[in-house]
């Protein structure tokens, strides 16, 4: 029967409306295809690493780039590189969203008369920039940020080939003062080496060596090492931290010791005199003659007992190291004030020992001085022809110095920048270099320790490196300037470069990693007195600015990472815009409070910013964190913003309100100013992620003093015992303290005073009794730092969403893992009835009572989330992991309401979809499901590494060896505070860990009896301030 | 039993041109008969009002519950603190059917269907707000134990796997007790009808022709009905109370929740009753049928149960600072203190202080005073909800977690739109059916006929 009867016609429309509802429900189709020829290097599943070196600063940390079916998905250090030694911050988990960045440049475009890009071809491109070269080399520049040696050699070669007026290698935070300073005083124009592998006293004058300083992974691994209870039984190496304002080393040192801004000179000079004088050290002592401790005194504005304090410190220790200033502290002085510092590392001996001198001398490079100059030209009509690479002077420049103005007088200006930024916004013509995931090249930190750059990504875009575009356009100029150069590829120059050794073993490697070649110095001969002056500080308002470098922005570059972004500082705890500190005593004066946004005006500009009042920082001072204010970019301006606003800046730039100052050596003095802070009465709240830093005496992040630490009985009080027998005068001055313990002070909680019942459950009864696993975690919280390098590797392994501004001001960022900072255990309450958030109270000025302490998932044995889930969707496995199950989770939220840790996150939106815009999808690793709206999720002890460990034990009938899984945080943690393993293997590291600190071991909120598998370990106190 | 009279067969074979009836059938179906202007108003308000929260959650679902104010740590706002109110609201009928029934407090019969109504329609809304609340309601089959080739179960642990069961059953008894007391009144809705109506009512009314067995059948159900839903009363609030005290939230985990539970739903159920009653009975002309001596019983069930929510109040506090644990008490502190003083004075102020002047017996009666009370109480009971969970939710363990909660507009549309979607089936329910149980009514007749013969019977005797 051909016709269709009425039965057969329902059928078929039946089923195809059924079909197209079930379609248009469901979610759309994706194909996966597989390799029709697999490359040899490639399986499906697995990763390949490759061995790369991280340019997101000039550390130079070695990396192992992460690969999944040939993408590159994760950064991790490199074990053997010896910067790093595997560890890696946060700003460099975060640098490979470079390469799949919303930002990028699709490929070469020429900017026409009304301002819009036009795609052009590479030979056209090449074309244009030789016919310039050509005709016009001598009014051409380059203008560029820091490179790796191979590529500083080749544009040398090129500028000299094809006669290029000049090139300027310039950068924001270059170390002028500090070169200068080591010439002046040791004949050698090199930055030092500081070491702080076996120092046992730690001064920083305002570097912030933890956090912004100049190896900041470096030296918190070596402080750590130092530092490390168990090994030390003194507690290891002090750290004071020397500054007006409480920054992140400020708040892991031991004393924090309060002073004007710019005074760190005159106080150094002072203490180097008194040092010398003590140590009978007659060179220096005689160098610092123009030193008074009075003058110091004054100028410092701390008492004669602390600085004898100081003094006495310094004279005995054996191993001490002093850093000297960086950005937050660069003042017009900043040379004299650096030779200070120089000073009283000689006065100490630290000179050849913790401070070492690199055997060659370190390049030249630009400084704010010679930027100066090369504005002057363009204003003069001088320079025709611009290139501008790894920098963006438009951002990063005051803006007092015109270089904006001075750029529309360039004839030709090329931008090799490969994401787009302000000053790509003005260039005529855009050569998109590649990423460093994309690019060959190289970087040696050190002398001795060279280390390569290797792409791990075929290039994702229509991009080229710029060497080759030069070494190319050069090239095509023809005549002379080509037969001079090279012949071949940017790869080629490169592997000349490193004839010497293996290329492959090098490739492997990462590098080659020898000795540091270090020379001897010491004090030049008929050095004059060094002079310590009070810095200039331009106008005349009743605040000084301190402009510091934000944790996570470096000079501005690190803003457009939306990790970078999303990860709140350290310090303050805030999110996604700049935010200006004042004191609460001014900011109460002023009126203002929490989010209120004030004028800031300086003689050179001025900003609107939103207050955060803090106890950190001394009344006639407001602080700033310099890389907020970007007008250009998804992330770095407010276009990729919920209200998306294209080209309004996401918080301030202080370019805008800093005068072009400059040290002794040309170097940009960023405190150089007054400032007036007035009030606008305008509020704008800004995300915080943290609403109080009072513990309320909840135990959350006890403090253990050195003394009661050795009076426990532990282990580590094994060699306690000792120490203090050895100092029976520190005994009784700690006798003396625990008369007052008894009183009920503040010592209340520290060590075994622990309020609730002792720790002494073991974690590993929380599994299946046939597993032989239960997978647990130990953090010391002594060597925490606060840096967020844990928190950005999570985000990455574990694809985190990133949220945006305004989600996280409702604080529904979706951190798996966050860092609690608590100051002391206030019982100031005051801030806790407030209409609007409550700020942070415990900090005083001088005062230190930091505590960090990383909060994650505490896979409870005996979990409050896993009982009221109604459809297990939360649910505790054989192994002891308290696991998710995405698609079983129907979005109650009651888990999250009893989780007593409050590590739960909830999509409100579909982040997973929405919150990766162009190929930043990508970068999401294979391994970890990306989670749809509506679902829970929370850390998962990267379960995925646990199951990667498994595979190949599995297949031979053994157990997973201990120190097999990594988890991400542990992995990156550049203190080592995270111990991961099976806690039923007694012999395993979290175990022996905790075990060998028995005495400070406690689980958070263990009254609760959650049965965490998390034992943290209790700070450690090591002085009385 | 009495023979029928002579005429009922002979009215059942040739019914009369105009149905005999008595006064009350005249009064109460006149509710469901001719134009009411103020029930029109009334009504499309109600529809726009829906229609509205409709489309915000339309949207919502769309968009993905950030819509919503929801702020960590507080993963539970509006949509919770309704799905409770209006559970709370949908106790009273139950009470009042079923409890006072068996009390044999005749003087419920008045008030009995207009609380049962508002017991249905007030859990059908509650009903709908965890679907809201969950974001994804495609996916709350979840929730239900139903059999599968994976077998994923449900856990029987959770709190709110006993409040999916609780309010189901609550449900089902409530709308069961509702449709079997409406039997006799919808046949006398049907005897009335014509046209198509006729034919629903016909149906609705399952037969029903007042037979005595018929009575006899019915009663015994209403009877054996009210001793099911008794405890139900009893047991669904106190699970839901457990929600939260079966939680370790600070605030939520205390032994006091079910009876306090239990006792402010009644308390804010009676409140509601009033509420809905006063205007129905003004508008409707009710008044002979709904009398102050109702209003009055309600007042002191009112002030009762005002009396059982203030000790609880006052117990919480009490225990959280007998207990010197400081999470609870700062958790209190911050309560009564913190940045939601505000909810929590409301509270105390309209559920506790505000209904002491029920003690004045004057007051009890007068109407418009109770009709203001009544809704100062529901708002209160709102914010009983709004502080238990909110400022709860907003102080836990953590400090440097701690947050605020502020509701969305979102929340605010859909909070309004539940009162509209109540309210609309209320109102298509006063057209429909009799708001006042006439059968009941005329039972209170005949007992009051019974009563004053047995009066003149035992006077007479008396003059023996």
């Amino acid at each position: 029967m051909s016709e269709l009867d009425r039965r057969e016609f329902l059928k078929i429309v039946g089923l195809s409306a059924g079909a197209a509802a079930a379609a248009g429900c469901s979610d759309p189709a994706e194909k996966l295809i597989p390799y029709v020829i697999q490359p040899e290097t490639i399986t499906p599943g697995i990763s390949v690493d490759y061995a790369s070196t991280c340019l997101e600063c000039s550390s130079g940390c070695g990396l192992h780039v992460k690969t999944r079916e040939g993408r590159p998905i994760k950064l991790e250090g490199n074990p053997e590189h010896p910067i790093n030694r595997g560890r890696l911050c946060a700003r460099g988990q975060a640098s490979l969203g470079r390469t799949y960045h919303p930002d990028r440049i699709a490929g070469p475009a020429t900017r026409s008369s009304d301002g819009t890009l036009q795609p052009i071809s590479w030979d056209d491109a090449k074309g244009k920039l030789a016919a310039k070269l050509g005709s016009d080399a001598g009014k051409t520049w380059i203008l560029g940020g820091p490179v790796g040696p191979s590529l500083d050699g080749l544009l040398d070669q090129i500028v000299a080939a094809t006669g290029i007026a000049g090139r300027l290698t310039y950068e924001a935070f270059g170390d002028h003062a500090l070169l200068d300073a080591s010439q002046q005083l040791f004949g050698a124009y090199a930055a030092p080496i500081f070491d702080l592998s076996g120092a046992d006293l730690v001064l920083d004058f305002g570097s912030d060596f933890l956090d912004t300083g100049r190896s900041p992974v470096e030296h918190a691994r070596q402080l750590s090492e130092g530092r490390d209870v168990a090994a030390k039984a003194d507690g290891g190496a002090r750290v004071i931290a020397i500054g007006p304002r409480q920054n992140l080393t400020a708040s892991n040192a031991d004393l924090w010791v309060t002073i004007r801004p710019g005074s760190e000179g005159v106080l150094a000079l002072a203490l180097a005199q008194a040092v010398a004088n003590a140590r009978g050290n007659a060179v220096v002592a005689a160098a610092a003659a123009g030193a008074s401790k009075n003058a110091a005194i004054e100028a410092s504005g701390i008492d004669a007992a602390l600085f004898d304090k100081l003094v006495g410190k310094l004279s005995s220790a054996a191993r001490a190291v002093a850093f000297p200033p960086s950005v937050a502290a660069a003042t017009t002085a900043g040379r004299s004030d650096a030779a200070a510092v120089l000073l009283l590392n000689a006065a100490v001996g630290a000179i050849g020992t913790t401070v070492r001198y690199p055997a060659v001398d370190a390049k030249r490079t630009a400084s704010l001085a010679d930027v100066k100059a090369l504005v002057g030209k363009m204003n003069a009509g001088q320079v025709d022809c611009l290139l501008i690479h790894d920098l963006n002077p438009v951002y990063s420049l005051p803006a007092s110095l015109g270089f904006k103005d001075a750029l529309a007088k360039v004839g030709l200006v090329v931008a090799f920048a490969p994401l787009a930024d302000e000053t790509t916004e003005k260039a005529n013509l855009l050569l998109p270099d590649h990423t460093p995931a994309e690019s060959w090249g190289d970087a040696s930190p050190r002398p001795g320790v060279r280390s390569l750059v290797q792409p791990t990504i075929r290039p994702l875009f229509d991009t080229q490196a710029m060497a080759d575009t030069l070494l190319a356009a050069a090239q095509a100029v023809g005549g002379e300037a080509a037969a001079a150069l090279p012949a071949g590829s940017w790869k080629s120059v490169l592997q000349a470069n490193w004839s010497g050794t293996s290329w492959r073993h090098a490739l492997a490697r990462g590098g080659e990693f020898g000795e540091t070649a270090t020379r001897g110095v010491a004090l030049v001969e008929g050095l004059g007195g060094v002079q310590a002056s009070a810095p200039k500080l331009a106008g005349s308002g009743d605040f000084t600015l301190i402009a510091f470098p934000h944790s996570f922005h470096g000079d501005g570059r690190g803003a457009a990472l939306p990790w970078m972004q999303e990860i709140p500082d350290p310090v303050t705890k805030i999110s996604w815009n700049s935010w200006a500190e004042l004191s609460h005593g001014k900011a109460a004066e002023l009126g203002v409070t929490f989010g209120d946004v004030v004028t800031i005006a300086t003689e050179s500009g001025s900003i609107d910013v939103s207050v955060f009042p803090r106890g950190g920082i001394p009344d006639d001072v407001v602080a700033l964190p310099i890389g907020q204010g970007h007008t250009v970019g998804h992330y770095a301006s407010m276009a990729g913003d919920e209200q998306s606003q294209p080209g309004v800046a996401r918080g301030v730039n202080l370019a805008d309100v800093l005068p072009v100052a400059t040290d002794e050596a040309g170097g940009q003095a960023f405190l150089s100013t007054k400032a007036t802070v007035t009030k606008t009465g305008r509020f704008r709240r800004l995300a915080l992620s943290q609403w109080t830093d009072n513990q309320r005496k909840r135990g959350l992040a006890p403090e253990v003093s050195l003394y009661d630490l050795a009076s426990s009985g532990g282990q580590e009080a094994g060699g306690m015992a000792h120490f203090l027998a050895a100092s029976p005068a520190s005994a009784e001055e700690h006798a003396a303290e625990g008369g007052e313990h008894a009183e009920g002070g503040e010592h209340a909680e520290g060590g075994h005073h622990f309020s609730g019942p002792p720790f002494e459950y073991d974690p590993g009864n929380d599994a299946d009794p046939d597993q032989p696993y239960r997978w647990g975690m130990t953090i010391d919280n002594d060597k925490c730092t606060g840096c967020s390098a844990c928190i950005a590797a999570c985000y990455v392994e574990n694809n985190v969403s990133i949220v945006g501004e305004q989600q996280a001001i409702k604080h529904r960022e979706m951190t798996w893992l966050r860092i609690e900072r608590y100051v002391g255990d206030g019982d100031d309450d005051a801030s806790l009835d407030s209409e609007r958030r409550p700020i942070p109270r415990g900090e005083r000025l001088g005062e230190n009572k930091v505590r960090h302490l990383p909060m994650l998932c505490q896979h409870c044995g005996a979990a409050p989330c896993e009982a009221v889930c109604p459809v297990i969707a939360t649910y505790h496995n054989d192994e002891g992991i308290n696991g998710m199950v995405y698609n079983r989770c129907v979005g109650t939220r009651y888990c999250a309401n009893n989780c007593t840790y409050k590590v739960r996150r909830f999509n409100y939106f579909d982040y997973g979809r929405k919150n990766w815009p162009g190929l930043l999808g990508l970068m999401l690793n294979p391994d970890v499901t990306v989670r749809g709206q509506g679902v829970m999720e929370k850390c998962s002890f990267c379960v995925q590494r646990i199951e990667a460990a498994r595979q190949p034990v599995k297949d031979v009938g053994k157990p997973i060896p201990d120190g097999a899984v990594k988890t991400a945080c542990q992995q990156s943690c550049p203190s080592d505070a995270i111990s991961f393993g099976n806690v039923r293997d007694k012999a395993s590291a979290p175990v022996k860990r905790a075990e060998a600190a028995k005495s400070r071991a406690y689980a958070a909120l263990q009254v609760l009896n959650t049965r965490s598998a998390v034992t943290y370990l209790a700070k450690v106190r090591r002085e009385e301030s | 039993m009495a023979p029928p009279p002579a005429t009922a067969v002979a009215d059942a074979m040739n019914p009369p041109a105009r149905p005999r009836d008595s006064q009350a059938n005249i009064d109460i179906m006149a509710v469901t008969k001719g134009f009411h202007w103020p029930w029109l108003i009334a009504l499309l308000f109600a529809l726009a009002g829906v229609g509205l929260a409709a489309a915000t959650l339309a949207w919502q679902t769309y968009e993905g519950l950030g819509v919503a104010g929801y702020q960590a740590p507080v993963f539970w706002g509006v949509y919770i603190i309704t799905f409770v109110f209006w559970i709370g609201i949908g106790h009273a009928g139950t009470l009042i059917s079923a409890i006072l029934f068996l009390f044999r407090a005749k003087w419920r019969n008045a008030i009995n269907r207009g609380a049962e109504t508002m017991t249905v329609f007030a859990v059908l809304t509650a009903a709908l707000f965890p679907l809201i609340h969950i974001g994804r309601l495609w996916k709350f089959y979840f929730l239900l134990p139903y059999p599968n080739q994976r077998y994923l179960w449900v856990n029987f642990k959770s709190p709110l796997l006993w409040d999916v069961f609780a309010v189901n059953t609550y449900l089902t008894i409530s709308v069961l007790f509702f449709l079997v007391g409406l039997i006799p009144d919808i046949a006398i809705a049907r005897d009335r009808a014509v046209g198509w109506k006729k034919v629903v009512y016909t149906i609705l009314s399952a037969g029903w022709q007042g037979t005595g067995q018929q009575w006899k059948a019915h009663s015994r159900a209403v009877l054996h009905l009210s001793g099911l839903a008794t405890p139900l009363v009893l047991s669904v609030h106190s699970i839901v109370s457990w929600d939260f005290a079966m939680s370790i939230v600070p605030g939520w985990h205390a032994t006091i929740f079910a009876p306090y539970f239990v006792a402010g739903a009644i308390f804010g159920g009676f409140a509601m009753v009033v509420v809905v009653m006063v205007p129905v009975r003004r508008i409707f002309r009710l008044e002979p049928y709904i009398t102050d001596y109702h209003f009055e019983n309600m007042s002191r069930f009112i002030l009762f149960t005002s009396l059982i929510c203030g000790y609880a109040y006052g117990a919480e506090y009490f225990i959280a600072w007998y207990s010197a644990v400081e999470f609870e008490q700062t958790s209190f502190y911050q309560r009564a203190f913190g940045p939601y003083w505000f909810s929590t004075w409301c509270m105390i102020i309209f559920n506790v202080v505000m209904p002491q002047l029920l003690w004045i017996k004057k007051l009890r009666t007068n109407i418009p005073f109770l009709f203001v009370l009544c809704f100062f109480i529901n708002l209160g009971m709102w914010f009983e909800r709004y502080v238990i969970i909110i400022t709860s939710l907003s102080r836990e363990y953590i400090p440097a977690a701690w947050g605020l909660y502020i509701p969305s507009l979102v929340e605010m549309i859909v909070l309004t739109g539940s009162f509209c979607w109540f309210s609309m089936f209320f109102l298509l329910y006063l057209k429909m059916f009799p708001i006042i149980a006439i059968s009941e009514v005329k039972e209170l007749d005949i007992h009051a006929r019974d009563h004053a013969r047995d009066h003149a019977a035992h006077a007479s005797g008396g003059a023996h």
